[in-house]
């Protein structure tokens, strides 16, 4: 009696154990599509909307744009037949476009769908400020010859053609979206049309009548999920063959690469377009004092921060633009030296008598803030505590953005990625004013930013660098980021590449200078 | 009172530090982007407008457009809430069968070894950290294992039905798709499994504490006394008047985990009206948070108000 009870609760179990076993089955058996894994949902594939790493990485393989930058730091041209030509009074951008190229819905792409396109943007495009302050007007020249009328002469305007933002679409499929966002679908001419869109999922398959060179994979499947660890699981668990770095904490990229170094993965890596900085407030006490912030900046261990915060993942920064993008090693800020602060600082009456207090605010929904913030707090303390206290004050991310023109925060942590690869992308934002009096900044980016600082000579040089071409404009920039060191208004801390990591039947990811994967670079094998 | 919930929600959300202009466009868009934007969504308009605008959209049953996407609320919700309540009936279920049992089981005999451990695991699922359990599951059984997906709804390349219901079960049944039936079982399995197991701890003692109060009452003593075995004096004398407190421990659970199991629809990216709470707060997208916050606010006033009918049908002594 006892033995047949026993044979049945075995048998029992093997069942059970058998579906398991089944289902997992199910689960692993060979995929045609690739599935690429990110963080955060797409809510609109409109490209006049499109703001998210995640909805930019999609458009780019739906769409083509007119020029893309090489690892040259080159413009070249994708939908363009050419490079822009420009009139000798800066004023008239002449683009020839190329032939033979089609929607995925069947019509043609010529001058007209490109001036629909953006002028389309530049009526609803939530990032439409960009061009607005440039663009006069868009003229179609002849069918395929697209002219553009300036305000005033600017030459990042040939970088901004890069952007995705600007990626051409059908004025038939668009015609009723003229004046509103169409969210759910995306009629372009990239390599990939759009087969199923819902928030969580995407799915894209080559375009049969692509005019440029074909996928190399049938097809890529986007998912999200809400969390690093999910992330994370999903690619051990191989239910995902791509996964990409945004939203992925230090600790699981530190896996991650462990992983690639012991061949159970494939990695690629981007150019970095990421900056961390921390913002000092320069309008009020204490830091309206430029010998303080000067000494701030002697503070910084940024190869500590590096190795305690990302493994070394996170490069240590001098810098405010991403150094590729000058063409050359520049490190304008100085390095770590807490002698020659503390020598500031007993210049300006602290550290014997009066500790310069601090409060440094992060965003609590950074994990990486968090612990830049509890570290450097604890390295002033170790080298410092006779002179300097830092305080941490944790605020939403939503929240801080939106107090940073208020100046409620005297130093805060914060990062940039330009909206295209060049210099100006990471300049302007940061340190660009309409109005300064006695080098505060009291209208213009700088205000935005939350650092207040305003040079009138630095001014001058960003305004001139719109009007500069090639490497005397490079050099120029190079001077406005030398000044803006010694203003020691921000503390660049880090430089984050973008990176991907596939599984092995997968190729290895490859970046373009923009920072985004080219997808129809992948292949399963 | 859903008049004040709604009041209450549309005020606090524009005290609250954050603005959907700066969520859209960032916060370096030029002032002009910035009040264009602010006219077209309305928000330029005085804020006793804009309530009493609400507020008259509410009574129509308009729940507004979504600042950020443009789509209507209502459609977002109905994308959302099936999700969760998916999510919810089965929890609800795993938590009703594991918890009710062990607490049965556990008043019957009283300080047995079922009892002992009974209670020792009612304690530690209350206490457990929904978030810590939810990975340390999704980590053994979708990554060491493999034998469930780690999380969302649907595997990748497989989409969903045309949605009758919005409960992807149902729906993949009425259209006769057994794969995605199959599929969103898979996914359904780890995210209610954890959340079951977290509420069956309430559940299990809830009736433990219950059933065995009743069985100490004269009634019951006196059925004993009369002859009437043990096992008739439990299901007739005893369990029936444990259902009381229990149906409306129940019904606050059901309430509850409708708006509230955040942290297991985070963990395992489960699409439910509770992430998309948390997303349209990020985004700080006024209307999507008060058009879900209204619609939770009337399910738990709508399963109050069944639980409260229920009570009053099964016990006499209840009239209105």
């Amino acid at each position: 009696m006892f033995k047949k009870n026993y044979i049945n609760n075995i048998l029992k179990l093997s069942s059970i154990l058998l579906i398991l076993l089944q289902l997992s089955c199910v689960q692993n058996k060979r995929r045609e599509n690739i599935i690429v894994a990110s963080a955060g949902k797409i809510e609109s594939l409109d490209p006049a909307q499109a703001n998210t790493l995640r909805t930019i990485q999609i458009l780019s393989a739906l769409g083509d744009t007119l020029y893309k930058i090489n690892k040259e730091g080159n413009l070249y041209p994708i939908l363009a037949n050419g490079l822009p030509k420009m009139s000798k009074d800066g004023l008239l951008i002449d683009i020839p476009l190329r032939e033979n190229v089609t929607f995925h819905d069947g019509s043609i792409f010529n001058a007209k769908a490109m001036k629909f396109s953006l002028d389309r943007f530049m009526n609803i495009g939530t990032l439409n400020y960009l061009l607005n302050d440039k663009i006069e007007a868009i003229q179609v020249k002849d069918e395929f010859l697209l002219r553009i009328k300036l305000k005033k002469p600017s030459s990042s305007l040939k970088s901004l053609l890069t952007s995705v933002n600007l990626t051409p679409i059908s004025p038939n499929s668009y015609s009723k979206y003229k004046d509103k966002f169409n969210n759910k679908t995306f009629i372009g001419t990239g390599p990939y049309f759009l087969e199923n869109f819902s928030s969580n999922q995407q799915i894209i398959k080559p375009y049969k009548n692509y005019w440029g060179q074909k996928p190399l994979n049938k097809g890529i499947d986007f998912i999200n999920y809400s969390n690093s660890s999910t992330l994370f699981g999903a690619i051990k668990a191989k239910e995902v063959d791509v996964l990409i770095s945004n939203s992925i904490d230090d600790l699981q990229r530190l896996a991650l690469n462990n992983m690639v170094k012991n061949e159970k993965l494939n990695s690629g890596q981007g150019e970095p377009l990421e900056i961390g900085f921390i913002t000092l407030k320069s309008n009020k006490f204490p830091l309206e004092n430029k010998t303080i912030r000067e000494a701030l900046s002697y503070t910084l261990d940024r190869e500590l921060i590096s190795q305690q915060v990302s493994f070394g993942i996170r490069k240590p920064l001098r810098s405010i633009v991403p150094p590729q993008l000058h063409n050359k090693e520049l490190s304008p800020w100085p390095k770590y030296n807490p002698n020659f602060a503390r020598f500031l600082l007993k210049k300006e009456g602290y550290c014997e008598t009066d500790i310069l207090t601090i409060p440094l605010t992060f965003r609590s929904n950074i994990p990486a803030d968090k612990l830049l913030a509890l570290t450097w707090k604890d390295q002033i303390k170790r080298d410092l505590s006779d002179c300097i206290k830092i305080t941490l004050n944790g605020i939403e991310s939503t929240t801080v953005y939106k107090q940073l023109s208020e100046g409620a925060f005297e130093a805060v942590i914060l990062d940039w990625t330009g909206a295209y690869p060049d210099p100006e992308a990471y300049l302007n934002p940061l340190l660009s004013c309409n109005e300064i009096k006695n080098n505060t900044c009291i209208k213009g980016e700088a205000v935005f930013s939350g650092s207040f600082w305003g040079n009138n000579e630095m001014q001058k040089l960003l305004e001139k660098s719109e009007e500069l071409e090639g490497e005397i404009r490079l050099k120029n920039l190079l001077k406005v980021e030398q000044l803006a060191s010694t203003g020691s208004a921000y503390l660049p801390v880090w430089l984050v590449n973008p990176k991907a990591w596939s599984l092995k039947d997968i190729s290895q990811p490859e970046f373009s200078r923009d920072g985004l994967i080219i997808l129809k670079n992948l292949k399963r094998d | 009172m859903l008049w004040i919930i709604s009041s209450l929600v549309f005020i606090l959300l524009r005290i609250a530090p954050g603005d959907p202009v700066d969520a859209i466009l960032g916060t370096r868009a030029n002032e002009f982007a910035r009040e264009s934007l602010r006219i077209k969504l309305g928000l330029d308009k005085p804020l006793i407008n804009q309530y009493l605008e609400y507020i008259n959209h509410l009574l129509h049953g308009n729940l507004g457009i979504s600042l950020n996407t443009q789509e209507p609320v209502k459609v977002i919700i109905s994308r959302a809430l099936p999700a969760s309540m998916e999510l919810a009936i089965f929890a609800i279920l795993i938590a009703s069968l594991v918890g009710y049992l062990i607490g049965f089981l556990g008043a019957v005999k009283q300080e047995g070894k079922i009892d002992f451990f009974g209670r020792l695991f009612g304690i530690s699922t209350y206490a457990l950290p929904p978030f810590w359990a939810a990975m340390l599951i999704q980590m053994v059984f979708a990554v060491l294992l493999g034998w469930l997906p780690i999380g969302g709804r649907l595997p990748p390349g497989l989409s969903s039905p045309p949605p009758l219901t919005g409960f992807l079960l149902l729906d993949s049944l009425l259209n006769k798709n057994i794969e995605v039936f199959f599929s969103s079982f898979k996914h359904l399995i780890l995210p209610s499994l954890t959340l079951g197991i977290l509420l069956s701890g309430i559940f299990s003692r809830s009736l433990r504490l219950n059933l065995e109060e009743i069985l100490k009452k004269d009634y019951i003593e006196a059925a004993k006394s009369r002859g009437i075995s043990d096992i008739r004096v439990l299901f007739k004398h005893a369990l029936p008047n444990t259902l009381l407190p229990i149906l409306t421990i129940a019904g606050l659970t059901v309430s509850s985990l409708i708006g509230g199991a955040l942290l297991i629809e985070i963990t395992f990216s489960w699409p439910g009206i509770a992430l998309g709470l948390q997303e349209a707060i990020n985004q700080r997208d006024y209307e999507v948070v008060q058009g879900i916050v209204v619609v939770i606010s009337s399910l738990v006033v709508i399963i109050s108000i069944i639980i409260d009918i229920v009570i009053a049908f099964i016990d006499p002594r209840v009239s209105y």
